[in-house]
């Protein structure tokens, strides 16, 4: 009789997952002891960071909690919907590769360490900063507050209940805040490259696994859906209610997506922290080496709709059909481990950035006289422990259902496609035109989000934010007094 | 001022402007075939590639292959 037979499986994969957390504390508290004190060590690792820890920083940032629960629901009990996933990432990150190497040079120019630096220069506008700082955060929040509900989710269905939820997001979580705190985004950096194998493995693992275990194959499980339920496998797939999606609804989801990935706060200012230019460009190259993981993710989600049906929420098919096999503990808590992974791996950079901004974006541009390097690590990492509080809040304390607010978040961000077009490439563009141009985009977004009827074909709000965005900058633009040229030129590629 | 946006720095050779160009419609191509209507009759279940419906290989397939222009295109410009 071995050891495993003495334990219940519960404590077998508690212990899994602690042996997890344990590894990825003491990563993250190791990883910052080289970098200097101030904000760019901090913020910008200095920037000094090479290709294979940006390339899982993106990756494992971009790979949130969603890919192991929302993914493979989305697949579960929207079928073909689901591939929008897989769409926007094809083409989402290629921006990068164009204007990466000439932010990352402006950035160490200018000493820039955050995306709305950039802007606020180049614009000579600090309440442009200040309102890029507030979207951040109000899209920031929600987010970070479901890693954190979907890591107490995942530690508690595990466990079969005795993990409470509280709990477990507070373990894992606080191991984020610890190593946040301590090393910055260096922090960040390694537990991700740690934190990304895992998922990458598991992912790959459980998405092959489950259809052979389940149907005999790949191929077996999609005939057999092919047969029983077609309008699974033919996008636009279902809506949320199981009606028929559109292509609207379905083509403007990647689209809000793919326009705003390459412009979230948290991935762009990791521009800034790559050694050289190459390292930027390899990293956008071999990002779909990361993305197309989402694929055995689909696997997972088609796997339960004709072996277990009837399960709600969609998020729960994974860890449903997990528990219901006969597995050895130990590659249970594998994929608790692999799940809290992809959760704090996205929650470390969300919360890393929430603090950066708010500090340099919104206090440093607001606040009287300039502050210390030590003030504002200071300050950030007070800044951080109340953000994490905040979310931690909402998360287990608050039923408030914020995926309205993380959708909405989406249609703020693609407002920020024109800013950034306008900084490099459009020299008459001024900062009044952009200013106005953002306040009429996000306004329009939030009057399409409060009246759905008016998202014609099921477009999202973003996309309709975006054209009144753009034609607002042109005109207001082109009305007011051309900027400065000197100081432009500095910016625009000419 | 200069009244229209300008992409391409005018620093570059004719045939980087060339590849520049033609990489940007290859993603651009990449978009559309995976919206309405380019995509519309490759979103189609059969037949079953590599075990896969057609709609979810055709999009894997636009993955690998833009990771190989992408890649071309890294490795020509290492070399010029």
């Amino acid at each position: 009789m071995g050891v495993a037979q003495l334990m219940p499986a519960w404590v077998i994969v508690t212990s899994v997952a602690v042996g997890y957390l344990l590894v990825s504390l003491g990563v993250g508290l190791l990883s910052g002891r080289n970098a200097s004190k101030g904000p760019e060590g901090y913020i910008a690792g200095d920037r000094t960071l090479g290709f294979l820890i940006l390339y899982f920083v993106m990756g494992a940032s971009i790979f949130s909690a969603f890919a192991f629960l929302g993914g493979p629901g989305w697949a579960y009990s929207r079928g073909a919907a689901a591939f929008y996933i897989l769409a926007y990432g094809t083409v989402g990150l290629i921006p990068w590769y164009a204007f990466g190497p000439r932010v990352a040079a402006l950035g160490r120019q200018f000493g820039y360490v955050t995306q709305a630096e950039l802007f606020a220069h180049r614009f000579q506008s600090r309440w442009l900063s200040a309102i890029l700082a507030i979207i951040s955060l109000a899209a920031f929040v929600p987010y970070l507050t479901l890693q954190m509900r979907g890591a107490g989710y995942v530690f508690n269905v595990v466990t079969e209940g005795r993990v409470p939820e509280w709990l477990g997001a507070a373990i894992a979580y606080g191991v984020v805040v610890i190593y946040v705190l301590a090393s910055g985004v260096m922090g960040v950096g390694w537990t991700n490259t740690f934190q990304g194998i895992f998922m990458m493995v598991l992912a790959w693992g459980l998405g092959l696994y489950l259809p052979y275990k389940l149907y005999g194959g790949v191929g077996a499980m999609f005939t057999e859906l092919a047969a029983a339920v077609p309008e699974m496998l033919a996008p636009p797939g279902l809506d949320a209610a199981g009606a028929a999606w559109t292509w609207g609804g379905y083509g403007s989801a990647i689209a809000v997506s793919a326009i705003g990935f390459s412009l979230w706060p948290h991935y762009f200012m990791k521009i800034y922290t790559a050694r050289s230019d190459d390292v930027l460009k390899k990293t956008v190259i071999f990002y779909p080496t990361f993305q197309i993981f989402l694929i055995p993710i689909l696997f997972i989600g088609f796997a339960g709709i004709l072996r277990y049906p009837g399960v709600t929420p969609n998020e729960a098919i994974l860890p449903t059909i997990l528990m219901s096999m006969d597995l050895p503990a130990v590659v249970v808590g594998l994929f608790c481990a692999g799940a809290l992974a992809a959760s704090m791996s996205t929650g470390d950079a969300l919360l890393h950035a929430a603090g950066s901004i708010m500090v340099r974006d919104f206090c440093c541009v607001l606040y009287p006289r300039k502050l210390t390097d030590g003030e504002q690590t200071r300050l950030i990492r007070i800044l951080l422990i109340l953000i994490s509080l905040l979310a931690y809040y909402f998360a287990i304390v608050s039923e408030v259902s914020l995926v309205a607010l993380l959708l909405m978040s989406y249609g703020f961000l693609v407002q920020i496609a024109p800013v950034m077009l306008s900084t490099l490439y459009w020299a008459r563009s001024t900062p009044q035109g952009i200013l106005a141009g953002l306040v009429a985009g996000c306004g329009t977004v939030i009057i399409f989000q409060w009246f759905p009827a008016l998202q014609w074909q099921q477009i999202q709000p973003g996309i309709f934010g975006l054209l009144v965005n753009l034609v607002v900058l042109i005109t207001v633009s082109l009305a007011t007094r051309p900027m400065d040229e000197g100081h432009v030129a500095q910016f625009v590629v000419d | 001022m200069r009244l229209s946006p300008r992409f391409f720095s005018s620093k570059l050779s004719a045939t980087q402007r060339r590849v520049y160009r033609a990489v940007t419609g290859w993603f651009v191509f990449v978009a559309a075939a995976m919206l309405w209507p380019l995509y519309t009759p490759f979103a189609r279940v059969r037949p079953l590639v590599l075990g896969m419906p057609f709609s979810l290989f055709w999009l894997a397939f636009l993955l690998v292959a833009s990771f190989g222009v992408a890649f071309a295109m890294y490795r020509w410009e290492s070399r010029s």
